[in-house]
């Protein structure tokens, strides 16, 4: 929780309407990105990624598992975030719960797409070795290990460069005499698959406070607004998802407004993105 | 029954005139039937009333089409112990489904994160302050899933809260779109949402225009939202003239 005086508060506030926020960024200026691949070698793919003080590691595990029976041509993905408690003393016990279920939804709703697939930033059917037997069942987890705001944006560049990062294992199947019996499959140590990331959207939360809003907020921010909509916006621009935070209402038109403004961010952030992840990479192969 | 309802109107379909730019989504070209043979504009046929819970300060039943939901609304009651004190109320919403809601039995569990959506809809609309220390409890009950299960709730919820004497900036009416190839359908059932695209729910205030909570899955274009969302607010304000006339129905029935 973030205890603000009535002075701070107005500051805060005043420097948002003047487009000047308390750490020098205009309001649609992100804070230094820094991106990390490959922390977390027992995983098939991970990232750290730290904007500001905020500070996150998403790792990407993939088992082999069945595919459910409604959906037989289709991988299965889970996303789970948990906060640690290293990052605020209130995510101790129970108490980040809520939080944790809630980024979960959102990242769910931002990178799974629709009901039939559509929109979806992994694609489960690339995820099927043999229909209806086996497929790779991949746990996308995300840890909080700082927080200072931003939580979502961030775990979604985390998410995404731990997808880059990640190696699928090549898998043979042995040709099975009946189609009755379970196929055996050999998965192989050395081949890898690269994941292929183009469809994965970046997330893109704009926080309204006063009449103006701002990217990438700090923790002092977030306690002072009124709203907020998370944006989740693919290469081509489209918009895979949206989820609005904050009890306040919005008129229509500004959230109109708002998906302009994401879709000119998201351009720049998955710029900024792909050449930070390319850049990671390219450290993590000189070790 | 029926000659009492007829004076009220009991669908909300958004009117095709308030379109103000050209459709993107191809309706003119229907290659294909809702399984229950609405038009793709056309939502279900609403009904609510008030009332249906006794023990509760202030209950809804609402059905649309095969969904049917009751919310009773408990409170304001003195808050749990162990919350620290707050000078405004607290807002509890918890969403459950009964285990034959569904075609398979028990699987309306899946629906955890309604509970904060539903409490996320509501609680720009509640006047927190008015009831200080106290919290409000909001229990939803869905008796048969049969699509738009979440708006049906929000809505229904909000009648209730209004039938409980909460404080409130305005009834909150929700609608969702489900997007289905090239097509945009209104108010989807079950059957549409097992292979929607994509799907976009919105929850607003129609007297003061403005939206408490909007969720987009799926792939969109922007002007595919922007279609969508015109759509859903007309249909939102006709829903809440709906939702008025019941309380009104409720008020009026009592003083004969």
């Amino acid at each position: 929780m973030v205890g603000l005086s009535v002075g701070e508060k107005r500051f805060i506030q005043g420097g948002i309407a003047q487009d000047l926020r308390s750490d020098g960024r205009k309001r649609l200026t992100y804070r230094p990105i820094y991106v990390e691949t490959g922390v977390i070698p027992q995983a098939n793919g991970s990232a750290r990624v730290k904007m500001g003080a905020t500070d996150v590691i998403a790792c990407v595990k993939a088992e082999l598992g069945r595919p459910s029976p409604l959906q037989p041509d289709k991988g299965k993905v889970a996303i789970f975030v948990d906060c640690s408690p290293t990052a605020e003393p209130t995510f101790e016990g129970r108490g980040a719960e809520e939080l944790s279920a809630e980024l979960s939804v959102a990242l769910q709703r931002c990178l799974l797409g629709g009901r039939s697939g559509a929109g979806a930033g992994i694609d489960l059917s690339s995820l099927v070795i043999t229909e209806g037997k086996v497929c790779w069942d991949l746990y996308i987890d995300g840890l909080v290990v700082s927080s200072d705001g931003n939580l979502l944006d961030a775990l979604g560049a985390a998410i995404m460069a731990a997808l880059s990062n990640t190696g699928i294992p090549r898998v043979l199947v042995a040709a099975s005499a009946s189609p009755d019996e379970e196929p055996e499959v050999d998965i192989s140590d050395e081949e890898y698959l690269q994941f292929d990331t183009s469809g994965v959207p970046v997330i893109v939360t704009l926080t309204k406070v006063g009449r103006h809003y701002i990217v990438d907020a700090t923790s002092e921010e977030e306690s002072q607004m009124s709203s907020a909509v998370s944006i989740s916006i693919n290469r081509q621009g489209h918009i895979c998802g949206l989820t609005k935070r904050g009890g306040a209402g919005l008129d229509p038109s500004i959230i109109v407004d708002m998906i302009s403004v994401a879709k000119h961010v998201s351009e720049q952030l998955m710029n900024k993105l792909d050449s930070e992840i390319s850049a990671a990479e390219a450290d993590e192969d000189e070790l | 029954m029926t000659t009492k309802h007829s004076a009220v109107p009991t669908t909300y379909s958004p009117s095709p005139t308030s379109r103000s730019k050209p459709s993107v989504s191809k309706d003119s070209i229907v290659d294909w039937v809702r399984p229950d043979g609405r038009g793709y504009r056309q939502c279900r046929p609403a009904f609510f009333r008030t009332g249906a819970v006794n023990a509760a300060s202030g209950s809804a039943y609402a059905e649309f089409g095969n969904t049917k939901v009751i919310v009773s609304v408990f409170g304001p009651r003195e808050s749990k112990k162990a919350m620290m004190y707050s000078d405004v109320g607290r807002l509890n919403c918890n969403v459950g489904f009964t285990t034959f809601a569904t075609p398979i039995r028990g699987q309306g569990s899946d629906h955890k994160e309604f509970s904060s959506l539903l409490h996320k809809a509501l609680e720009g609309a509640i006047i927190l302050e008015t009831f200080p220390k106290t919290t409000v409890d909001v229990f939803a009950l869905v008796l048969e899933s049969g699509g738009s299960d979440l708006p049906v709730i929000i809505s229904c919820a909000s009648v209730a809260l209004a039938d409980a004497g909460i404080m409130m900036y305005d009834l909150v009416a929700a609608v969702s779109m489900s997007c289905l190839g090239k097509n945009l359908v209104i108010d989807p059932i079950t059957e549409e949402e097992s292979y929607q695209d994509g799907s976009l729910m919105i929850t607003c205030m129609p007297s003061r225009y403005e939206v408490t909570q909007l969720t987009v899955i799926g792939e969109w274009s922007t002007p595919e939202i922007n279609e969508a969302m015109e759509l859903c607010l007309d249909a939102c304000s006709k829903l809440a003239e709906i939702m008025r006339s019941s309380l009104k129905e409720v008020v009026s029935g009592s003083q004969e």
